[in-house]
């Protein structure tokens, strides 16, 4: 029983930490975000517009099977997962060579390797100290420092630089899965995002979320002000709101959030998403000009359910406010919302005889009594309601996201930057018996450079070698980087 | 045939330097008349027609090199890019003065800076790393590209609240080094493909099957009876018509659908041709599917002169409102491109059918090509990886998430995938030459489509750009 549990364990580790499985899942991912792109998508998209875009049949497949909102559904999520452990296996999988290459680095090359490593030149010397001490020599002129290693076999110079580069990928890996944490535990579970509508005077502490559910906060927020203000084309400059947190009915702090500019309190954070009007009245300005020719023309302000008394006998108030009106059949409907054909119906009441006339700006005949009033109104000014839309969300993950992103930046810095070279300096007996100092030198990546810089290296070896020794350095026995290669 | 009959001309000298010389001079003597007229000489536009001015003669003499292949017109070429540059320069410079902030806040403005950048990658890749054909490739680009910016609106429009941030222009500067690098990469790979002789077929099939593509997409907008779909254009407000939020008003231009359609099926006449040769394995079908190519460019060219001129002039009516609605080619900068990208593949296509061999020996060798594709993508990835970054972190501040499952987001994280595809199969791999340079043409492709595709056929967040 044991035996095949353990088989079965092995290869699947031995699955996932093969950089095929790597690039399946990463097609699949890339897929599936095709998709997501190409359907469209629930919470965005309006259900109705989905339920035009596909037949009912069309919609019900795809709602089950979760591609009208791929990038949360379980499966997608799984997929994710996957990649997270096929990121980790692999990493462990390669990670002891690597770190063996990096806690132990190896300093004293054996014949096999200084046969076959493709970067190297041999250099005519005298005596091995005379030849060592020239390396050094030269090993300083580069500012590398250099470490003698002595084997009972055979003794060597070895100098190295940025080895961390080697860890690199592991940090770009590691990157990565600090955004899995971040996005897809983190505030998958813990996260919400919802909309917050105030206005002016208002405090809540309830948000809506996007399933329609409430979250009431622990501490509200009041709004004391919101706005929008446009260039002279009409296109809006800028919405502003004036917040205050309110934490225990005391009040902690005061913000004017901007677009770009959004409040922060207990790690809820609210932005500026939406400005608009309410289509509801907010006051009213008018001129009343007595008919009868006595009496002054006076200003009134009038707000919603509010009454002004004109003289000692007559009183006014709104009754009605409609945005955006339209006459039909005799009645006043308002056709939408929004404050681009406005009514207003006035109730001007005398409390003498009783009277009361429906005053209609504009007048709408066949309704208006506009004639049998006592004053006429002339509109000034009118202020209909604002509010501000605030988009409210709380993100604990996007700490992991930030610190990922740091991360990856360090990452790749190494990975593609940062260049792990190193060189090995030995004497050594040819077959002749002459003495010669072997060099050789790697770079785990952009080789090519490093050819440059192994050049100089040999010769600023041999510049050191020739004060001491002219009539050996005359006859080069040099055999200059043998290889090149592709770069990596 | 075509190949010998061009090789029988004698490169000829400066015959064309000269023509090309005094072409300029006649130019700006015209612009400096205008100048004279109207008094202000370093405005926007004149600085734009300079450039335009020396990049068409660098382009011409750039061609005339790839063509005939005298070295001396490299160098006039690239004095002609250098006077362009600094034309150039001066318009971005006057641009960010006037708007107060660096130029990438609409189309207009992104190609203004996209087309600088050419300019100097050319000049950098001719100086750096002797890539000296490259020149032939991209002043081309440019030209089209001052070209649209004719057409495009150009006075400066204030920028919407979600765009007041320095993010934009830290996460627009980021991606467009990072789509130039994969740009770069692209054009590099395909000289590798070159270097590495891939037969000529193999570029005329993926010449086709771009071509094709790009009419399958333009033919989108075919509308029964031979109509053509285009957006309404508004030209007191220099805009898009609007139907609702998001909704453009499409008017139909009668009979250009069936010119598209024509030329639909002259595209597709040498990939049906090559998969013949394929097929029969007979190579007399590939000398045909060559004029095909000849053919289809002239249909093309066609194509593209009718789209203009009806695009430019009359009133069209709609299907979605009554009534007779304007045009402008400003409303359409994603089809012109796409046209003129098609005829500019095409031609390339011809220049290598025609000059194979210069061409091979201008170039770097192809472990060179190779290498600095390879070098251009480690550039390109850390560029794409901090866009990325910088956009989330713009997206947490002005929408309330660094991460929204936008389309654009969603494709640029796809192409960031595909490079840390390659990075992973050349590295762990050893992934080089063909197979990597493939690769790379994958990875521009999806650069190209996140650039222009999501914003063409994809609605999101991202409606700006």
């Amino acid at each position: 029983m044991a035996l095949p549990l353990h088989f079965a364990i092995r290869n699947t580790w031995k699955t996932l930490s093969s950089i095929k499985t790597g690039v399946v899942l990463i097609i699949l991912v890339v897929i599936f975000s095709i998709a997501g792109t190409v359907i469209l998508q629930r919470p965005l998209t309006d259900p109705d517009e989905i339920a035009r875009a596909y037949s009912p049949s069309m919609l019900r497949f795809l709602d089950v099977t979760g591609l009208t909102d791929v990038y949360h559904t379980r499966w997608f999520v799984g997929l994710m997962l996957l990649v997270s452990l096929s990121i980790i296996a692999a990493s462990v999988q390669r990670f002891p060579n690597a770190w063996r290459y990096f806690a132990r680095p190896y300093k004293s090359p054996d014949d096999g390797f200084r046969r076959v490593l493709p970067i190297q030149a041999h250099l005519a010397i005298v005596d091995e100290e005379q030849g060592l001490g020239a390396a050094e020599r030269a090993f300083h002129h580069m500012h590398l420092k250099s470490e003698r290693i002595v084997r009972p076999d055979r003794f060597s110079l070895f100098a190295e630089r940025n080895r961390i580069s080697e860890m690199a990928v592991y940090i770009v890996h590691a990157s990565l899965l600090l955004f899995f944490l971040g996005y897809f535990v983190v505030d998958a579970f813990y996260g919400w995002r919802g909309f917050l509508m105030l206005s002016p005077g208002m405090a809540s502490n309830r948000v809506e979320m996007k399933s329609g559910e409430i979250r009431s906060l622990p501490f509200s927020i009041r709004c004391d002000g919101t706005g929008e203000e446009t260039y002279t084309d009409g296109t809006p400059k800028r919405w502003w709101s004036k917040l205050a947190v309110v934490d225990n009915g005391q009040e902690i702090s005061r913000k004017e959030i901007v677009v770009n500019d959004p409040l922060v309190y207990h790690d809820v954070r609210f932005y500026q998403a939406s400005f608009g009007r309410t289509g509801k009245l907010d006051h009213l300005v008018l001129n009343a000009v007595p008919k009868s020719g006595a009496g002054q023309t006076q200003e009134i302000s009038l707000a919603q359910n509010q009454i002004v008394s004109l003289d000692v006998d007559t009183k006014v108030q709104v009754a009605e406010f409609i945005p955006d009106f339209v006459v039909q059949d005799g009645h006043v409907y308002a056709r939408s919302n929004d404050v681009v054909n406005p009514a207003v119906h006035l109730i001007v009441t005398s409390e003498k005889t009783d009277k009361v006339v429906n005053f209609w700006l504009p007048e709408i005949p066949g309704i208006a009594e506009n004639a049998s009033s006592p004053y006429n109104f002339e509109p000034k000014d009118l202020k209909t309601g604002v509010f501000t839309g605030l988009e409210v969300s709380h993100e604990p993950g996007q700490w992991a996201v930030w610190a990922g992103v740091i991360l990856m930046a360090i990452g790749l810095t190494f990975v593609f930057y940062v260049v792990h070279v190193r060189f090995w300096v030995v004497p050594v007996q040819d077959a002749s018996g002459n003495l010669a100092l072997w060099i050789g030198g790697s770079a785990n990546r952009n080789r090519d450079a490093f050819e440059q810089t192994f050049k100089r290296f040999v010769e600023q070896v041999e510049k050191e070698l020739k004060p001491k020794f002219e009539e050996a350095a005359e006859k080069p026995v040099a055999s200059l980087p043998k290889t090149t290669t592709a770069g990596r | 045939m075509a190949r010998a009959r061009v090789e029988q001309h004698p490169a000829t000298g400066m015959t064309l330097v000269v023509m090309v010389g005094l072409s300029i001079a006649f130019l700006l003597f015209i612009a400096f008349l205008n100048v004279v007229k109207n008094g202000d000489i370093l405005s926007e536009a004149n600085l734009l027609y300079a450039a335009l001015v020396f990049y068409a003669g660098a382009g011409a003499l750039y061609l005339g090199f790839g063509v005939t292949g005298t070295e001396s017109y490299i160098k006039f070429a690239s004095l002609a890019t250098w006077a362009g540059l600094i034309a150039n320069t001066a318009a971005v410079a006057h641009r960010w003065y006037e708007a107060g902030h660096p130029p990438f806040a609409s189309l207009y403005e992104m190609l203004l800076s996209f087309v600088w950048t050419l300019a100097a990658l050319t000049l950098i890749a001719e100086k750096r790393y002797a890539v000296k054909v490259i020149g032939t490739v991209t002043m081309p680009v440019a030209i089209v590209g001052v070209v649209l910016m004719q057409l495009l609106r150009s006075d400066v429009r204030p920028l919407v609240p979600a765009l007041q941030s320095t993010w934009l222009h830290v996460h627009v500067t980021l991606a467009m080094l990072a789509y130039a690098a994969c740009a770069l990469s692209f054009a590099l790979a395909m000289m590798f493909l070159i270097q590495d002789k891939l037969n000529t077929e193999s570029f005329l099939a993926t010449t086709s099957i771009f071509t094709v593509g790009i009419y399958a997409s333009v033919l989108t907008r075919f509308e029964g009876w031979g109509g053509f779909n285009v957006i309404a254009w508004d030209a007191e407000n220099k805009s898009e018509v609007f139907l609702a939020k998001n909704v453009r008003l499409f008017v139909t231009i009668p009979d250009l659908g069936w010119l598209m359609m024509l030329v639909f099926a002259a595209v597709i006449a040498p990939l049906t041709l090559y998969i013949l040769a394929r097929v029969r394995k007979n190579e007399g079908f590939l000398l045909i599917a060559n004029r095909a190519v000849f053919i289809s460019i002239l249909l093309q060219s066609l194509a593209l002169v009718f789209f203009v001129i009806r695009v430019r002039e009359g009133r069209y009516s709609s299907l979605d409102a009554e009534g007779l609605y304007p045009t402008n080619l400003a409303a359409s900068p994603f089809i012109l491109s796409a046209l003129v990208a098609a005829i500019f593949a095409n031609l390339l296509y011809l220049l290598l059918l025609w000059r194979r061999e210069d061409l091979e020996r201008l170039l770097p060798d192809a472990d060179t090509l190779d290498r600095i594709t390879y070098k251009t993508i480690c550039i390109a990835f850390p560029l794409l990886t901090l866009m990325i970054a910088a956009g989330a972190y713009w997206a947490n501040k002005a929408w309330g998430s660094y991460w929204n499952w936008d389309p654009k987001e969603t494709w640029a994280a796809i192409t960031w995938l595909v490079y840390a595809g390659y990075l992973h199969m050349r590295i762990t791999r050893g992934w080089r030459g063909r197979r990597a340079a493939y690769f790379a043409i994958l990875g521009f492709g999806v650069v190209m489509f996140t650039f222009f595709g999501v914003t063409y056929l994809l609605n999101g967040l991202h409606s700006y750009a």
